[in-house]
């Protein structure tokens, strides 16, 4: 028997919107499967949440030198990024005035001039058009080349990540962040970081949710998805991940903090740089850290890893983005991480540990892509919404949260699912909006 | 092409079909035999650069960058019953071509150019991944034996259209 006869296909706009408020019930956690599966969903999304909310587009360490560029997509628009001959960094749309033709291909490089391929209008990277070819003789002197600068995208950054939005009435990037600044200090501003050669792509067919949901609160997959890490003796057990806080806070961000540790997992030689970059209690924290796995609303999700490789204890730091390329698929950008003045031998370790565990052919990320995809392709379709499918998202609902040294609604172990909540929570407030 | 070097040609490009059978039949202990312990086995990250720009991957991020050790683990774990990613293992069928001899000493070392072409299935899926790129290889002969001790694969996608590389390349 069907749960419903109505269809949401048939549905306009308002009455998506009207439905998901009815039958998303974060704070009694209850999802519906076809929140992961609808193109309807996915088209309200985009307008609502990535139109609206800032977006992670890079690292300033990606851009380390005037004349410095690279592309990258917001909200599925590409962008130029630039350092201009000021050191300033800026963010355009990557469109030509003129007639729209995109106006560079390449993922990143480094020159001062932008040349369209199709008329020839030139940019420079500070956005203005600073050649028409013939103008003079083909427009006289009516053409305004000031009216005519690149599209500027609003760009801010916090502790070198840089965050775009195309809401030009968006909060503060600070103030959308908000409690969550305190982790991505011990994150990314513990000490300078710098991003290591290119970040890692791929494509895999889930929604992007999935990993977003994956690494805001679900530490408890750990033992049955990796398990074999365990078997091969990298991590101590197969509980190890229980272990720890869960905190969420405002706007749909949160993250888990595994501790304790009794190896510190970062340049022991560094511990200077990190006091003076961090609170005590962010130390303290940071510290103790076995690993941090995290994600800021929508679909930037950060990760200290912690693991034994060949008899040695090595962290990694990544961040990854689920970008969203259809309500079934999506590229995973993952960047890696290093203290810039950390040794050689701890940057070539620390790489090597990231690419073995959690790049593309990581022994950790391999078994994560194939549970996202079975459960994108489970979701899709009309029969999960007629028969009204829902997760259970319960976990740790009967308990009460925690003192905690850091901000935000903290738990005193992983395993619980207030974090999830806690991000559909803010997401339906976005698409209800 | 004199006959001596079609023989030599046609050495290493049966050492790669039979490489390509290997990982194909999911025979990693055997194909893991094929390695030599000095091995570096890299697959760079690739970028789209303005014009003709090289190299035009980074000589710094890998998909893969293992030595002996960390492949023998890579092979370890598939054998455990938490290998998800590759339960049920994928289809793959491995084609290889191009092959060059680029570097030659008689009993010694080899460098071989090559082309491959990766075909994988999953489980049930009706769509199929490809995976493109060109592999430098480095042999040393041990025992009798050519053995890999270094493998560049360089992938032609900057994305790669695949969910994860817990194949190997």
């Amino acid at each position: 028997m069907l749960k419903t006869d109505k269809s949401l296909e048939e549905m306009s706009k308002q009455q998506v919107v009207n439905y998901l408020n009815e039958t998303v019930k974060p704070e009694e956690g209850v999802i519906p499967a076809y929140l992961l599966g609808d193109q309807k969903v996915y088209d309200i999304e985009h307008e609502k949440v990535f139109l609206k909310t800032w977006v992670f587009v890079g690292h300033e360490s990606e851009v380390p030198n005037k004349g410095d560029f690279l592309t990258r997509e917001l909200a599925g628009y590409s962008l130029i990024i630039t350092r201009d001959g000021e050191g300033e960094i800026r963010a355009f749309y990557n469109m030509c005035t003129h007639r729209g033709m995109k106006l560079c291909r390449a993922d990143k490089g480094n020159k001062s001039l932008f040349t369209c391929p199709y008329h020839g209008f030139n940019f420079k990277n500070t956005g203005e058009l600073v050649g028409v070819p013939l103008q003079k003789d083909i427009y006289g002197s009516t053409l305004d080349r000031s009216e005519m600068g690149l599209h500027k995208v609003k760009l801010d950054s916090y502790k070198g990540l840089l965050f775009g939005t195309w809401n030009e009435d968006a909060e503060p990037l600070e103030e959308f962040l908000g409690d969550i600044k305190w982790y991505l200090d011990i994150l990314v501003g513990r000490a300078e970081m710098e991003v290591i050669g290119v970040p890692q792509r791929f494509v895999v067919n889930s929604n992007w949710k999935v990993g977003s949901d994956n690494f805001v609160g679900d530490s408890y997959h750990t033992m049955v998805t990796h398990g074999s890490i365990a078997k091969l003796g990298m991590v101590p057990n197969a509980t190890y991940s229980k272990r720890g806080f869960q905190i969420h806070m405002d706007n749909g961000h949160g993250l888990n903090l595994g501790t304790p540790n009794p190896d510190f997992a970062f340049p022991a030689e560094l511990k200077d740089e990190f006091k003076s970059n961090l609170s005590e209690e962010q130390y303290e924290v940071l510290s103790n850290l076995k690993n941090m796995i995290g994600n800021v609303f929508p679909n930037l999700s950060f990760l200290i890893s912690h693991t034994k490789i060949k008899d040695q204890f090595i962290s990694n730091t990544s961040i990854r983005m689920w970008r969203p390329i259809g309500h079934n698929k999506m590229e995973v950008i993952a960047w890696m991480l290093v203290e810039k003045n950390a040794s050689q031998d701890w940057k070539d370790r620390s790489r090597d540990s990231f690419i073995l565990t959690f790049s593309p052919s990581g022994i950790f990320e391999q078994d994560d892509t194939e549970v996202f995809t079975d459960i994108t392709e489970a979701a899709q379709g009309p029969m999960p919404f007629l028969k009204n499918l829902t997760y259970n998202y319960t976990m740790g609902l009967h308990r009460d949260p925690v003192d905690f040294i850091g901000p935000g609604i903290a738990y005193d172990d992983k395993f619980t699912e207030a974090s999830q909540r806690n991000f559909y929570k803010y997401w339906l407030e976005l698409m209800t909006k | 092409m004199n006959v001596e070097k079609m023989l030599l040609k046609c050495e290493f490009e049966q050492w790669l079909y039979d490489e390509a059978q290997l990982l194909d039949d999911i025979e990693f202990d055997d194909w893991f035999d094929l390695m030599h312990s000095s091995l570096r086995y890299q697959m760079p990250v690739r970028i789209n650069k303005e014009g003709v720009e090289r190299p035009d991957y980074s000589t710094e991020m890998f998909t893969f960058n293992d030595d002996i050790e960390l492949l023998r683990l890579r092979v370890d774990r598939l054998k455990t019953d938490y290998a998800w990613a590759e339960i049920p293992p994928s289809r793959t069928r491995r084609f290889v071509s191009n092959v060059r001899v680029k570097d030659f000493v008689e009993g010694e070392k080899a460098v071989i150019k090559s082309y491959l072409l990766i075909y994988r299935s999953r489980s049930t899926d009706i769509q199929h991944d490809l995976i493109s790129g060109e592999r430098n290889d480095e042999f040393i002969f041990e025992e009798g034996k050519w053995k890999l001790a270094k493998r560049i694969f360089i992938v032609d996608q900057t994305t790669i259209n695949t969910r994860n590389l817990a194949i190997f390349v």
